[in-house]
This record gives C-alpha cells, sequence and structure tokens, in this order.
C-alpha cells in the first residue's frame, strides 16, 4: 500500500506541496484566529502564529521527505552504481546478457513457428469442433474421403454434425489478359464459408444463397488475400467488379483475411458443388466425440461406398481426424525436434547467467561485508544485487526479443514448402515472450539472490577481520557451480551431438548421385482446361504441339512432355508382371511408371546404356513399348538379357482415372526396348526405385509438364516460354511459379527440413559451446583468483607448480567429465526418439567422438587460461598480500 | 514539548490524542496536548507535521479534509486500527521507560 502511494507521492510531488500548503495555512489561520479572540490586534496574532510555526519552508522538506521515502531515492542510486558496476565487468555483462538474450531469443521464436504452424494453423471459429472427414485402410493408410451432390446432401443431416464445409480443388484460368494466368479455385457447397465462421475482411462470405438449390450456382467469387493483392494490388474498390475465368465472367463479392488457410494456398473460392468428388471438413455438435462420429458415419459411408465403389478403399474405417492432424505428421517432429533444442539452450543461458551472478557475488563478498560493517542493511545488500541482475534481466530480454524477430523471418523463409498452409499466421506469440521473460527474470534474480542471503548470516565480523577476499568459498556454493557447469557440458554435448548428425546427414543429402543434370532445367506445369481436348488424338496432338513451340524457342537446347515424370520425385507406383517371369508375389512387384517421350532422357541427360528408345511415330502412336530403369534391369534380369522380353501394366487394364485418355493397346503387353541410367525418382534420401518408362500418349490426363532445358539460366526466358504456349492456344496457362530443378530439389521435404534442421542445430550448439566456454570460464578464474593466497602458501609448504595448477582445476576437471559422460548416456538414450522423428540418426560413432573432443578442447581451453594464472603466483607476494 | 523530547514520545503523544478525542486537525492536537498536560507540554509546530505525514505513512492514522466549526478548511486526522495497535505497545513501552527511569532516580 505505501509503496504504491509513494510511487504516485513521486509522480505528483507538485500535488502534495500544494495539499501541504493548504493544511499549514489552515494551522496557522485557526491559530490566528484564536489569538484574535485572546485580544491580540490582527497583526499581532498573525505575527505570532507565523512564529510558533518557525520556518515554514524547512517542514515542508522535512514532510516531503517522509513522503518520498528513502526507497525511490535511493533506487535511483542503485541502478546507477549497478550500472556502473557492470560497465566495470564488460566480459561479465555481455556473457549474461547475450546467455539470456540468445535463449529467450530462439526458444521464443521456434515456439511461435510452432504456435502457427502446428497448434494454430486455421483460424477458423471455435476451431476445436473441426474435423476432417478421412478415412483410414487396414494397412493403416489415410485418405481424404471423396463426395459428390446428393452424398453431401446426405451428410448435412448426419446427426453428430452440426454443418459441413466441402471443397474440391481445380485449376482455372483467368483470361482476358495478354498472358494467361492460372488461379487455383476452391469449390464449395453454399454453407462452406458459414461452418468455418472466419468475417471477410472485405464484402461478404459466399453464402448458401449464392448456389440454390436445383439451379445453377451463381457467378459469384471470393478472393483470397494473396490474390487480391497480387492481381488487384490490394483496390479497396474491387468488390462489384469481375473477374474473368475461363472466358466467363465473375462477380467479385468478397476478400478473405490474409491468414484464411482453407484449401492451402487457394486463390479464388466459388459457389459450386463437386461433380467430380470433393472432400468434407465436418463441425461436430457438441459434446460429439471423433470416435461416436466415426460409429455413426460408417453405415453411411458403406452404402456409398456400394453406389460408387471407386471412390472408396477397400475394408475402410471412417477416421475422422482433426484439422492439424496433417500439419503436425508433416512438420510435428521438426518443430518439437527444434522445441527441445531451443529449450535446452535456454536452460544453458539461464545457468550461464546462474554461474556468472553466484561466481561474482561469491568475489565481492568483501565488498558487501565492507558495506554492512559501515552500516548498509542487509536488505539495502539485497537491494542492490536485485538491482543489478534485474538490468541485466531485463537488458537480455529486450535483446532476445529483437533476435526472436529476425530469427522468425528466418525460419519462415526456410521453412519446407507444401508441408503446411502458405498462409499461416506467424508472429511472436506473446504469451510464450512473457513466460520465457519470465523464466529468465525469476532465475536471474533467485540466483542473483543467493550470495547476498548467505551474507545475511553473521559472518560479516570473520570476513572482515580475515581482511582478504582470499577464500575457497563455501562447499555448498562449489558444489553448486559444479553441478551447473556439469549439466551444461551434457546438454552442449547433446546438441553437439545432433547438430552433428543432421548436419551429416544434410551433407549426405547434397552429394547423392542424381543420376540427371539438373543445371538449366525447368519444369513447366501444363493444366488442361474441363471439357478440353477430350480425344485421344486430340490431345496428343496438343501436347506435341506445345512442346514443339517452346523447343522453337532460340534459347531452348530441347523440351520434352513427361507427365509427373520431373525428378527427383517422380512416376507412380504400379503393379507390373514380366511375361516370363510370373512373380511369386504379385502384389509387391511394383515399379515407378512415367509417362515421357524419348527427348526426356537428353533433356535431363539420362545415358541410354542399353537398347533404344522410342520414335516420334512411335509415341504419337502410342505404341506399346517400354524403356526400363538399371535398377529394374538388374534386379530381374541379373544377366542384363532385359531388352526383348515383355511387360504389363496393371492399372493400365482398368483404364485408369475418368478423365484419362488410354492409348489403343494401352493395357497390352509392352516390350521392352532399351535400359537407361538411374535416376532418383523417390525423394532425395532413398534409394532408387525401378522405374518403367511408357510414351507419353500411353495415358493422358487432364495436365502434363513440359520439360526444358535451356543454354543459359533459364529465369530470362519464362516470359517468352508463357507467350509460345499462348501461341498454341490463347488460355493456356501455366502451373504456379515455374521453378528449374535445382529449385525442386531444394523444396524437397527432406532438402528443406534437412537444411533448417543442420543449420539451426549447428548454429545453436556452437552457442551452446561457446556459452558453456564462458561459463567454465568464469568459475574458474574466480575460483583461482579467490585462492590466490590458498596457492601461495601451498607453494610455500613445498607444493610443486603442475601440482597446484591440478588442485585449481581437479574440480572443473571433475564437472566436465561428469557432464560428458552424462551426455552421452544422454544423446545414446535418446537417439531412437530423435531418428524417429526426423530420421536421423545420433550415434554415429565418428561424430560422437569428433564432438566429444571438440567439447573437450573448449573446456581445456576455458579451464587452462584462468588457470595459467596459478603459474604466475609468487609465494611471497601472495602471502605478503594477507 | 521539550525539544530534546524522548524518542517517540511525540508519536505516543498525537497517537493517545486522536485515540482520546477521535478525529482532529494538527492544529487541535497542538492545542489538546497543551491544554490535557495542563500547560506542561509544548509541541512545536516544525516536528508535528513531519511526524504526523510519516504515521500516515505506516498506516497509523489516516486523514482527511473536513471543515473546522468556524467553516475552514483542515485535514483531520483519525487513528486506524493498525494505529491503535501502535498506541498499545508504545504505551506500555514508555510506561516500562518511565518506571525504569524512577527507579534509578529513587535509587539511593
Amino acid at each position: 500500500m505505501s509503496v504504491f502511494r509513494r510511487i504516485a507521492n513521486l509522480l505528483h510531488r507538485s500535488r502534495i506541496d500544494r495539499d501541504l500548503d493548504a493544511e499549514l495555512q489552515a494551522h496557522i489561520a485557526l491559530r490566528t484566529e484564536d489569538n484574535l479572540a485572546a485580544g491580540m490586534s490582527p497583526e499581532q496574532a498573525r505575527r505570532d502564529a507565523l512564529m510558533r510555526f518557525g520556518n515554514q519552508t524547512v517542514t515542508k522538506e522535512r514532510v516531503a521527505a517522509v513522503e518520498t521515502a528513502l526507497l525511490f531515492s535511493s533506487i535511483g542510486s542503485d541502478t546507477r552504481y549497478a550500472i556502473r558496476q557492470l560497465i566495470k565487468n564488460p566480459g561479465f555483462a555481455l556473457a549474461a546478457i547475450l546467455s539470456l538474450a540468445l535463449g529467450i531469443g530462439a526458444t521464443v521464436s521456434i515456439f511461435s513457428v510452432i504456435y502457427g504452424v502446428l497448434l494454430h494453423p486455421f483460424p477458423y471459429a471455435d476451431v476445436d469442433r473441426l474435423a476432417n472427414l478421412s478415412l483410414s485402410d487396414p494397412r493403416g493408410n489415410i485418405f481424404d474421403a471423396e463426395f459428390t451432390g446428393q452424398q453431401f446432401r446426405e451428410l448435412r443431416n448426419v446427426h453428430g454434425f452440426e454443418g459441413i464445409a466441402t471443397w474440391d480443388a481445380r485449376h482455372l484460368t483467368v483470361t482476358g489478359h495478354d498472358v494467361p494466368e492460372n488461379a487455383i479455385a476452391f469449390f464449395g457447397i453454399g454453407e462452406t464459408f458459414v461452418t468455418l465462421g472466419v468475417p471477410p475482411l472485405l464484402g461478404r462470405n459466399l453464402g448458401p444463397s449464392d448456389s440454390p438449390e436445383g439451379q445453377e450456382p451463381l457467378p459469384v467469387v471470393m478472393l483470397h488475400y494473396r490474390f487480391w493483392q497480387r492481381h488487384f494490388n490490394g483496390d479497396p474498390a474491387v468488390i462489384g467488379k469481375t473477374l474473368e475465368l475461363n472466358h466467363r465472367l465473375y462477380t467479385i463479392v468478397g476478400v478473405t483475411r490474409p491468414h484464411f488457410t482453407w484449401g492451402w494456398g487457394a486463390d479464388v473460392y466459388l459457389p459450386e458443388e463437386a461433380t467430380q468428388g470433393g472432400g468434407v471438413v465436418v463441425r461436430l455438435r457438441h459434446g460429439v466425440s471423433l470416435a461416436s462420429a466415426d460409429a455413426e458415419l460408417q453405415p453411411l459411408l458403406e452404402r456409398f461406398a456400394q453406389e460408387r465403389p471407386h471412390s472408396f478403399p477397400p475394408k475402410f474405417k471412417v477416421d475422422i481426424r482433426p484439422l492439424t492432424y496433417e500439419t503436425t505428421r508433416n512438420m510435428g517432429g521438426t518443430l518439437y525436434l527444434l522445441f527441445a533444442a531451443v529449450a535446452m539452450l535456454l536452460a544453458i543461458g539461464c545457468s550461464n547467467v546462474s554461474i556468472l551472478l553466484l561466481a561474482r557475488g561469491t568475489a565481492r563478498r568483501h565488498e558487501f561485508a565492507l558495506r554492512s560493517a559501515v552500516g548498509a542493511s542487509s536488505s539495502r545488500i539485497v537491494r542492490q544485487l536485485l538491482t543489478e541482475s534485474l538490468l541485466l534481466a531485463f537488458t537480455g530480454t529486450a535483446l532476445g526479443i529483437l533476435m526472436a524477430y529476425q530469427l522468425v523471418r528466418l525460419l519462415v523463409e526456410w521453412m519446407p514448402q507444401g508441408m503446411f498452409p502458405p498462409d499461416v499466421a506467424i508472429r511472436i506469440n506473446v504469451p510464450v515472450l512473457l513466460f520465457t521473460a519470465g523464466l529468465a527474470l525469476l532465475s536471474s534474480v533467485l540466483i542473483g539472490l543467493v550470495p547476498a542471503l548467505q551474507m545475511i548470516k553473521p559472518e560479516i565480523g570473520q570476513v572482515m577481520q580475515s581482511s582478504t577476499n582470499r577464500t575457497a568459498g563455501s562447499v555448498h556454493g562449489r558444489r553448486l557451480h559444479g553441478t551447473l557447469i556439469a549439466a551444461q557440458i551434457a546438454l552442449t554435448l547433446v546438441l553437439l551431438t545432433a547438430a552433428g548428425a543432421a548436419v551429416h546427414a544434410f551433407l549426405h543429402l547434397l552429394n547423392v548421385p542424381l543420376g540427371y543434370d539438373p543445371h538449366n532445367v525447368v519444369s513447366v506445369g501444363i493444366p488442361l482446361q474441363d471439357n478440353t481436348y477430350t480425344t485421344w488424338e486430340a490431345r496428343v496432338n496438343y501436347f506435341e504441339q506445345l512442346r514443339a513451340s517452346v523447343a522453337a524457342l532460340p534459347d531452348v537446347v530441347s523440351a520434352s512432355v513427361a507427365t509427373n515424370a520431373t525428378p527427383p520425385h517422380s512416376g507412380w507406383e504400379q503393379r507390373f508382371q514380366l511375361r516370363d517371369k510370373p512373380s511369386s508375389s504379385p502384389e509387391a512387384q511394383t515399379a515407378r511408371i512415367h509417362f515421357v517421350d524419348p527427348g526426356y532422357f537428353s533433356t535431363l541427360q539420362v545415358p541410354l546404356l542399353q537398347g533404344r528408345t522410342w520414335s516420334v511415330a512411335e509415341v504419337t502412336r502410342g505404341a506399346s513399348l517400354a524403356v526400363v530403369n538399371q535398377t529394374l534391369a538388374r534386379r530381374y534380369y541379373p544377366n542384363g538379357d532385359i531388352v526383348g522380353h515383355a511387360i504389363k501394366l496393371s492399372a493400365l487394364q482398368s483404364g485408369g482415372s475418368p478423365n484419362a485418355l488410354t492409348a489403343p493397346g494401352a493395357g497390352d503387353w509392352m516390350q521392352v526396348i532399351g535400359v537407361v541410367g538411374d535416376s532418383l525418382n523417390d525423394g532425395l534420401d532413398n534409394p532408387v526405385r525401378p522405374a518403367i518408362f511408357a510414351p507419353y500418349s500411353t495415358v493422358m490426363r487432364m495436365g502434363t509438364q513440359i520439360l526444358i532445358r535451356t543454354r543459359a539460366a533459364p529465369e530470362p526466358i519464362l516470359h517468352s516460354i508463357r507467350k509460345q504456349l499462348a501461341t498454341v492456344s490463347p488460355d493456356q496457362q501455366t502451373y504456379g511459379v515455374i521453378a528449374d530443378l535445382e529449385t525442386w530439389i531444394r523444396n524437397e521435404p527432406e532438402w528443406a527440413r534437412g537444411r533448417l534442421i543442420s543449420a539451426l542445430f549447428a548454429g545453436f550448439s556452437i552457442v551452446a559451446l561457446f556459452l558453456s566456454g564462458v561459463g567454465l570460464y568464469s568459475v574458474l578464474s574466480y575460483s583461482v583468483a579467490q585462492r590466490t593466497n590458498e596457492f601461495g602458501i601451498r607453494m610455500a609448504l613445498g607444493a610443486t607448480r603442475p601440482h597446484v595448477l591440478r588442485i585449481a582445476t581437479a574440480s572443473a576437471g571433475v564437472s566436465v567429465g561428469t557432464g560428458i559422460a552424462v551426455g552421452l548416456a544422454l544423446s545414446l538414450g535418446l537417439n531412437h526418439v530423435v531418428s524417429a522423428w526426423v530420421g536421423i540418426t545420433t550415434n554415429h560413432p565418428l561424430i560422437v567422438l569428433s564432438v566429444s573432443l571438440l567439447l573437450l578442447i573448449v573446456a581445456g581451453i576455458a579451464c587452462f587460461v584462468p588457470a595459467r594464472k596459478v603459474l604466475s603466483i609468487d609465494p611471497i607476494v601472495a602471502l605478503r598480500s594477507e | 514539548m521539550a525539544k530534546n523530547d524522548l524518542q517517540g514520545t511525540l508519536d505516543l503523544l498525537v497517537l493517545k490524542t486522536l485515540a482520546q478525542m477521535g478525529a482532529l486537525h494538527g492544529y487541535g492536537i497542538v492545542l489538546h496536548i497543551q491544554r490535557a498536560s495542563e500547560e506542561l507540554l509544548h509541541v512545536e509546530e516544525g516536528s508535528l507535521y513531519p511526524a504526523l505525514h510519516r504515521m500516515e505513512q505506516s498506516g497509523w492514522i489516516a486523514s482527511q479534509w473536513s471543515h473546522t466549526e468556524t467553516n475552514r478548511k483542515a485535514k483531520y486526522y483519525k487513528l486506524t486500527p493498525q494505529g491503535r495497535r501502535q498506541l498499545q505497545q508504545a504505551e506500555d513501552s514508555f510506561n516500562q521507560l518511565v518506571r525504569g527511569v524512577r527507579t534509578v532516580l529513587r535509587y539511593v
């Protein structure tokens, strides 16, 4: 109470003055009245009143001194003194502040990403009750269930659901400009936006009235914030304007908020029911669990499966999952691993500050004893120390916040793409910021108090009489030091081992033989519009025309049609049969199927090892001729005689998906005409799978890719490629960002994740190494400084210098040894956890050995530099200082 | 009251005054002590106000602006429960002090 009043008084000094003045004037007036009543003259009466009072100003000052009190006037001097102390020991101050700042910055930034990506990626109202309607099959695979018009209406009536939202993605073309632009469109039934419950930024959400029952949906469109920025430059007057999609005009009715993540990167939203099949997100009724919803839905979906067997996997179970299931599966391991790393860093940072404060507090015992002897109360000394710790903590926290902002930016840039919605809001998480800052504050304040509390014990006289600060310190203090140092070393070793493993894995990834040359090759996605090029001949013709138009550009070396054959992740995993070698387990005999043209191999510079590839005419007629890769050839025909044998793709017999056009003889036996070298087809960190290449005309879906090798860096000619494609068909857009194959490699989840983890772990572990080095150094140098006298006596009594050196470093050595032992045990123990999360193993003996060695060297330097001072002790000087 | 007052005696007098008289302004306290001590004690105004404000900070007394009989604005002080406890203590220790001093003076 009085503390607050004093603070208020400080701020309101003038108000106090006025108040006090009035009080004193009243007093004088009352006395004057009485004097008058006693018969004095008015002048006499007033003079008497004033005289009795003495000097008013002095009185006022004395009262004011009481009001503002000692506490706050001394806080200013405490702070000044603390700043002077810290400036006097810049190394100490810097080490402590950096320790805190790094710990806080790293923790806050990683957690902010975790919050944005894993915990709260979907900004929908009451998001806990929203769930994805998925199915699982007996093998544990998870599928999004797909439905059509009538089925949506039945799902709507399921008791456990309060509402449903549906989605179906298609590529549309923004027409009416010189180069057609691709737009990712998400279709949904009318109540989709109602179910999500997110208010729009501008205009209105799509609603049930936009797609009335039994009628054509209205030509209205809602823009995603990103598309609105890109295409309309964020024009606030966009509502009511029109957008031309596939030559049809749509009225813009709304713009979403920036972090709206429905559709993972959708550009526009349209009110239309899926005809092909679309996914469903459900809003569960209050109190309905996922399991009970599963049970309620199972019979209904089994009926659906009878009606449309192709849309459901065999022996499926309804398996409704939380919306965050997918992001957590994709990114959870990586991010939680990083979070564990930064938590360790924070622990190291906090313990480092503690070590520094403890060491310094012990060294300053003499100072405190002196101050206490000349009259400082123990609470005064505690306050002084508190001020110093708080100053450190606040500076460290402020710096930590700055670091967090920088680190979040870097993280966002380096996050693997496609693993979470691109529009998630990643921003500094304030609760976590407060929590970490509070933790740092608490740890530094508590530890900062330990030496002060020791001072309160009545040993001042003893310390004073000994007239020296060179004592070994209490056993308790040293034990605390030792434990902290050992813990730091252990955590640092864990971090170093993980960093070593991550870097090792990433380097391995960088040096993986690709089997193809990604340099100056771009992959251009070519989506087809619905109901275009519906005959097999027309589509072959169209694809070939597109290819030829690009190949005609002067800077293009070669261009080839390659459907789903862009490495390093290429082809469809499908079953195949060999005519001469019936498989004993036909289910398991699979290969990656690619649909390409003969230029594919030269564009990627994949060598032809045996036989030949197709002629142009063979591709144009969809000849049943196949090329295989070396892995397949060696596995099934170890003698190298596969050419001439026959192979069959089982999936082609059943015709594939409804929109695909297949060549007349697609399901027949195909003759193997050639063998090509292995190139990556199952990602960067998996061995090459057996691969079969067939002419792209064998199966054509609603789109393909064109691989283009250019003479120089491809970026400058991307626009002319787009224009060239538009000469063939003015509406032919390209899909998304056109990137070269080196970028494709960098965008592979393993690559991006590897870079993120190895860079961050390396960074964190270097920081940890540095911090524990500093901690060790400061403990040792303070202890040596304190024990100079003891060492002098030992040397005077005949101890040799190496002997004294050994005594000086013995306790630190024990701490380091314990730390390394615990750290090794921890990293080996955690190995299976870590490798399960991110697929890197940490118990590579070379890595463990080399990081332990590195840690030992750093610890050795941190010990030896201060301990060397022991060697320069002159026993006589040391003793005389007593 | 003598300048070299025994430490704490002024506090005791003020607290006792407020306990006896209820709310009083500073001048009233001076008058009461003077009257009640049969003109033996004179409180110095210069000491009274710092003491009043200190006791207010310590939470022993509370103040409030109000009007005098002559309709003049003045600051009135009254005892808080904490002040009442403090008064009890101060009275006890004062009595002890007086007994001690008297015993010493009577020592033959």
